[in-house]
């Protein structure tokens, strides 16, 4: 009686741990499983938004206007609407080639090298930081390394770091909403292993079928007192573009 | 005392073309000297002067942009200049006290954006002809006007924008290929780090002689302050006396100005490049005037030293006849200033007459070696010597200086002259 219990409760706890063996794998998830997630929910065919930069730098705070289009990876627009001396400041990037249209002078200026990592009209995010919108899947690899709370937030600790040597951050480390998606907190680093930059992620919406943050803070580690905010006042994504946005005559329009 | 003087002249006569080198010797050294030293005196006093002018003899800038200052730090402003610029120029001794804004900056004529650096100053009008004498250095066109011109084109968008004046150097002109009339775009960034790029129109070209301050394109202080995104402020404020020396009670009264206690005060001998050079340019001086006098020195002693060889039997007979030690030296001491006075007095002439005619007046060019030097460095490319009449007692003097070191071995060698050996050697 007592060994053909034994051998039931045995056979019981095989077919559970079976059932459940799946479910514990799948509890933490792949890199590349978080990576293609946070990649559908940042990047997009086509995107036009209305944004808001707050840059302080010490007891000085400027705040511009922004008007952004994004089409792919490759291409990127924006146009300032203010403050008013970089009203019609606009710049286009084209891959890996970058031009500021300057109205005061009625001149572009072509930006390349180490001027794309630069900050962008001051700020703690470069040019490249603003108007990249690559695949992370397609230039990081890495490793789950933990699960922790931020904001309130379960998130997923993951170390990644660069496939190619074309990438403006080569080490990164970031904490993924467990939910939505999203890399709530980054850490930027240098090859040295250096910390760059800090970049927080909030305020996450839905928008269609995805999540996306309509608040980031970046803080520059190595300059102090520095720190920019990033407000989306409208976001919209999927949108016919006018062909003429990602070309270098729309600039001088 | 009448017989030593009669005795050192008779040596002194006894070989005179020995007496003549040692003379011409000394002349020489003198005249090096006094060439020397007018010289230096040109080059580096303009050097000083020209620079202090340039960096202001007293400047005022906060605790911030003194740390940083390399990196010509925009964001480290005064913002509000007016109670400063007030409070400066109530100070005793004060001539005159000015803001000022200097920023690296692309230069542009043309399409191609970037392909030229210089430094951009901006100021009132006052300073540049208080620091430069700059509207008289402008052989091609006119000095800028003090227009609103500025603030119009910082209005932003794309309204239309009158032209603002500029003033070019000559290197930068060439260099950029600008002429009085063109557009140039001045490519800088504002004090936030955000680019910043202003069209100004080339009303003049000058010639500040100083192959650093042919570099800079000078434009107003609202010009700079427009492209630099400061409203109201400058980086620093730079305060001039009636003369260099003033700087120092200046200082000392700004320091103690409890109005201006949270700026950093400094004179120009305290501030990079001159609170290194100023050392430098003293140990050098007095290197070259020690090699010279040490050489010319060195020509005397040979020449007493074989005076004193040729007559040491003689010497031992006026030991013998009871010439003391002292006088012995004074002797010997006394042939060698005797020589020197004379040698020295027609070096010094010389050497003035070098130094007024050919290094004063004429001046000596430098060329294209100027141009390498730091900002800071206003020197010209023609060095002037500066000659004064007291030279002429100081090179003198140093004349018998040499003479004196020249002569002082020998003739201790001939005080320790003992008679007996000294008659017994028979020389």
């Amino acid at each position: 009686m007592l060994s053909n219990l034994t051998l039931w409760f045995g056979a019981a706890l095989a077919v559970m741990l079976t059932f459940l063996a799946p479910e514990a794998r799948a509890a933490t998830p792949t890199v590349t499983d978080l990576l293609d997630k946070i990649d559908a929910n940042m990047t997009y065919d086509t995107r036009e938004s209305y944004i808001t930069m707050r840059v302080t730098k010490s007891d000085r705070v400027k705040e511009y206007k922004m008007h952004s289009y994004g089409r792919g990876q490759d291409e990127a627009a924006i146009e300032y609407l203010a403050p008013s001396r970089d009203e019609g400041t606009k710049m286009l990037k084209k891959k890996d080639e970058l031009w500021m249209w300057l109205p005061s002078v009625e001149k572009t200026q072509k930006i390349s090298g180490h001027m794309l990592r630069q900050g962008l009209m001051g700020s703690d995010m470069s040019y490249e930081d603003m108007l990249d919108a690559a695949r992370w899947r397609s230039m990081y690899s890495g490793t789950v390394t933990g699960e922790e709370t931020i904001d309130g937030r379960k998130c997923w600790k993951v170390e990644l770091t660069a496939t190619s040597t074309a990438v403006s951050y080569p080490k990164r480390t970031i904490w993924v909403d467990a939910v939505a998606y999203i890399p709530v907190k980054q850490q930027l680093f240098a090859l040295s292993g250096t910390l760059l930059k800090t970049w927080t992620m909030g305020d996450i919406r839905a928008v269609g079928t995805r999540q996306f943050p309509y608040k980031m803070t970046v803080i520059d580690e190595v300059q102090t007192g520095s720190k920019t905010e990033l407000i989306f006042d409208k976001v919209t994504f999927a949108i016919a573009l006018e062909e003429e946005v990602f070309s270098t005559r729309w600039l001088e329009r | 005392m009448r017989l030593l003087f009669s005795l050192a002249l008779r040596n002194a006569l006894r070989n005179t073309r020995r007496s003549f080198l040692t003379g011409l010797t000394i002349m020489l050294g003198v005249a090096l000297l006094t060439c020397g030293i007018s010289w230096t005196r040109g080059a580096f006093g303009g050097i000083l002067e020209k620079g202090a002018n340039v960096m202001g003899p007293v400047r005022l800038v906060t605790p911030e942009f003194a740390k940083k200052e390399q990196m010509m730090p925009l964001a480290e402003n005064i913002v509000e200049l007016e109670p400063i610029l007030a409070a400066a120029r109530a100070t005793p001794g004060v001539t005159g006290a000015w803001p000022r804004l200097q920023m690296a900056a692309t230069l542009t004529v043309g399409d191609d954006m970037g392909e030229h650096f210089a430094l951009v100053q901006g100021a009132p009008p006052e300073w540049f002809s208080r620091a430069l004498d700059l509207e008289h250095h402008i052989p091609n066109g006119r000095m800028f006007a003090t227009d609103d011109a500025a603030a119009q084109q910082c209005a932003g968008g794309r309204r239309s924008r009158p032209p603002i004046d500029a003033v070019i150097g000559a290197m930068a002109a060439t260099e950029v290929g600008a002429k009085v009339g063109d557009d140039l775009i001045l490519g800088g960034q504002t004090q936030d780090g955000s680019l910043s790029a202003i069209k100004v129109k080339v009303v003049g070209i000058s010639d500040l002689g100083s192959g650093p301050q042919n570099r800079f394109v000078y434009v107003s202080l609202a010009t700079l302050q427009c492209m630099a995104d400061i409203p109201t402020g400058a980086t620093e404020v730079l305060v001039y006396g009636a003369t260099l020396d003033d700087a120092i009670p200046i200082e000392a009264a700004l320091a103690a100005n409890p109005a201006l206690s949270k700026l950093a005060v400094s004179r120009w001998d305290q501030r990079p490049p001159f609170s290194s050079i100023s050392g430098i340019i003293g140990a050098l001086q007095s290197i070259a005037a020690g090699v010279i006098v040490f050489i010319t020195a060195l020509g005397v002693l040979n020449t007493m030293l074989m005076s004193v060889l040729e007559r040491t039997a003689e010497i031992g007979v006026m030991r013998a006849m009871g010439l003391r030690r002292g006088a012995t030296v004074f002797l010997f001491v006394i042939e060698a200033i005797g020589i020197a006075a004379i040698g020295g007095a027609v070096g010094a002439i010389v050497g003035s007459l070098i130094s007024y005619f050919i290094l004063e007046l004429h001046g000596i060019n430098l060329g294209n070696a100027v141009n390498k030097l730091p900002p800071g460095l206003a020197v010209d490319s023609v060095i002037h010597g500066d000659w004064e009449p007291i030279m002429l007692a100081q090179a003198f003097g140093l004349g018998l200086v040499m003479a004196i070191v020249g002569g002082a071995l020998p003739a201790i060698r001939a005080s320790r002259i003992e008679p007996v050996e000294a008659m017994r050697a028979r020389r």
